[in-house]
């Protein structure tokens, strides 16, 4: 591979869509998490997703790589609809090899990082391109190490993750993210179990991929990188969008009552 | 002989070596394989049914879950000694019954139900018996080790198999490569506490006419008379038994160095006490 699955930087006009959401409902029990959320993400994008606490916002990054399966709605990849069934337990992906296929292409970032901890940093980047992606050992390891130096951690490749700080840790979750070659990547608020000196290590990281033209959904309570790497941000209250639109529209001429109050909020 | 106590010059040492180097107590020594072996065996065998056991526990499928927890309450409330000597007879008989079947004319087989016809019948040789006895061991700890494991699965962290998942792996990828690998570290202080019961419950093999090294020495300890030579010793069992508490405390011992190896082994970047400073 060698080239680092890098993305062409195409200027075309109109890009692919990758991800399409339609009328996800999401329940849990009664708690109706999500009521109905359109949404679209293509090539190249940077969605920012900000919403107070408790307003769907993890459940929403969840339910595109089906962590958690909507309870109603459609999901569309690349053009290729999800499919479903009922079940006794409600809708249940019914294709086991679409949905592996799927997650292998959108790579997770999680707020406490998950890294497998009783791997080493660079078999947790070598391990989804060797077992799910069944790509060549040797290949992938050349690749990883050229990750684990552009995350800036390449001096950690042989410890474990126990080993390294929050921030470290959190990079290495973006190389191993990143060494799946992904469409597009989730991130769940990636920098908020950090100390605020090693957020800013992990936000460049983050920027520098936008750059790239990374496809990204970003949840985030960091209104300032979301104004800087968004393409579009998405203001989430009570399960549902109640505002998208640019940063600049977003942050500067918030509509709703709802979006004023939390940026007022967000800023104190 | 009677100069046990006797002042350390008088002793006769020469005599004492040839005593506990003569071929009864050689046999006696050669016996540990016995114990040894079983208790190596029926740990393989334990581990396997604990693992089984465990999985089956956790099956989503309401059947096997209740055969993976029967398995669990059941055998974890019956007496190890009962289990180790009812088990092989069981098993004998069963066996028989079923070479009944093929083994014996019909007429052999119409009035008596027990015994079987001479074809049909199975003298358990020492090492049948041997590896009958190390599958009950098996058996019995391996639901003790079901429960260990159940609980050591339940421990590992669910965002190390979330993470797992929503990279694609199958759930046996996550199985073999996140699950069990991350289980161990959770499991081995139950698992240490089921092998040193397991070691234990080895004396029990002379129940099963094994000769291990409980029952050599109760034979060599009980008062040994001669016709030509006079009474060579008295009851000198408890000086055997002494022997073999020092053996079963100097095997604890090395279990216990064993253990710590490999709990430092598993716990290699664990966030746990014993894999925080893993190197
Ligand atoms: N697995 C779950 N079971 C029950 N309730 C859940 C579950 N996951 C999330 N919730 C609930 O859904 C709501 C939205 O949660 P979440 O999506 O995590 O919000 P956010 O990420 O925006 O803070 C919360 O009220 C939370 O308690
Ligand atoms: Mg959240």
């Amino acid at each position: 591979m060698g080239e680092l699955c890098r993305l062409q930087q195409e200027h075309m006009t109109e890009q692919p869509t990758i991800l399409l959401l339609e009328g996800i409902c999401k329940r849990f029990g009664a708690l109706e998490v999500l009521r109905g959320i359109d949404f679209t993400a293509k090539k190249g994008e940077v969605v920012a997703m900000i919403g107070s606490s408790g307003s769907g916002k993890s459940t929403l990054l969840r339910c595109v790589n089906l962590l958690e399966t909507p309870t109603e709605g459609r999901l569309v990849f690349k053009g290729e609809e999800i499919a479903f069934h009922q079940t006794a337990q409600g809708q249940q992906p019914s294709n086991p090899e679409q949905l592996r296929r799927l997650r292998s292409n959108l790579s997770m970032v999680f707020q406490q990082f998950n890294l497998w901890q009783h791997m080493t940093i660079i078999e947790n980047v070598m391990e989804v391109p060797i077992i799910v992606q069944g790509r060549g050992r040797d290949e992938v390891r050349a690749e990883a190490l050229e990750l684990l130096d552009k995350v800036g951690i390449s001096d950690k490749a042989k410890n474990f993750p126990a080993q390294l700080s929050g921030g470290q840790q959190q990079r290495a979750a973006i190389a191993r993210a990143l060494a799946v070659c992904p469409e597009a990547m989730l991130f769940d608020e990636p920098t908020s179990a950090l100390d605020p000196e090693l957020e800013q290590e992990v936000m460049k990281v983050i920027r520098d991929l936008a750059e790239e033209g990374r496809t990204m959904l970003l949840v985030t309570h960091d209104m300032g990188l979301a104004r800087d790497v968004a393409n579009k941000v998405v203001f989430l209250n009570q399960g549902l969008i109640e505002e998208q639109g640019t940063p600049a529209e977003v942050f500067d001429n918030p509509r709703s009552t709802r979006l004023q109050q939390f940026l007022r909020a967000s800023a104190a | 002989m009677e100069t046990f106590f006797g002042s350390a010059l008088d002793y006769d040492y020469v005599g004492a070596w040839a005593y506990i180097t003569n071929g009864k107590h050689l046999g006696w020594y050669a016996s540990v394989r016995w114990t040894l072996g079983a208790a190596i065996l029926g740990a393989g065998f334990a581990l396997f049914f604990g693992l089984a056991g465990a999985m089956m526990k956790r099956s989503r499928n309401m059947l096997i879950e209740a055969i993976g927890s029967g398995y669990v309450v059941m055998v974890r409330g019956v007496p190890d000694v009962l289990f180790l000597i009812s088990f092989p007879l069981a098993f004998e008989v069963g066996i028989e019954t079923l070479l009944a079947y093929t083994q014996c004319t019909l007429e052999e087989r119409a009035g008596v139900l027990w015994p079987p016809c001479v074809g049909a019948q199975w003298a358990l040789s020492d090492i049948e018996y041997f590896l009958m006895a190390s599958v009950s061991l098996g058996l019995v700890y391996g639901a003790f080790c079901a429960n260990v494991i159940y609980g050591a699965l339940c421990a590992v962290p669910h965002g190390q198999i979330e993470s797992a998942i929503a990279y694609g792996m199958t759930p046996r990828q996550i199985l073999y490569r996140v699950h069990l690998p991350q289980m161990w570290v959770y499991a081995l202080p139950g698992l240490s506490n089921v092998w040193l019961l397991l070691l234990k419950a080895t004396s029990l093999l002379s129940l099963l006419q094994i000769a291990d090294i409980v029952q050599w020495a109760e034979r060599l300890g009980a008062p040994n008379y001669f016709s030509f030579a006079g009474l060579v010793h008295g009851d000198w069992r408890w000086r055997y038994y002494l022997v073999l508490f020092v053996f079963y405390i100097l095997m604890t011992m090395v279990s216990e160095w064993g253990f710590s190896k490999l709990t430092r082994r598993v716990s290699r970047g664990m966030a746990t006490q014993g894999g925080g400073d893993a190197g």
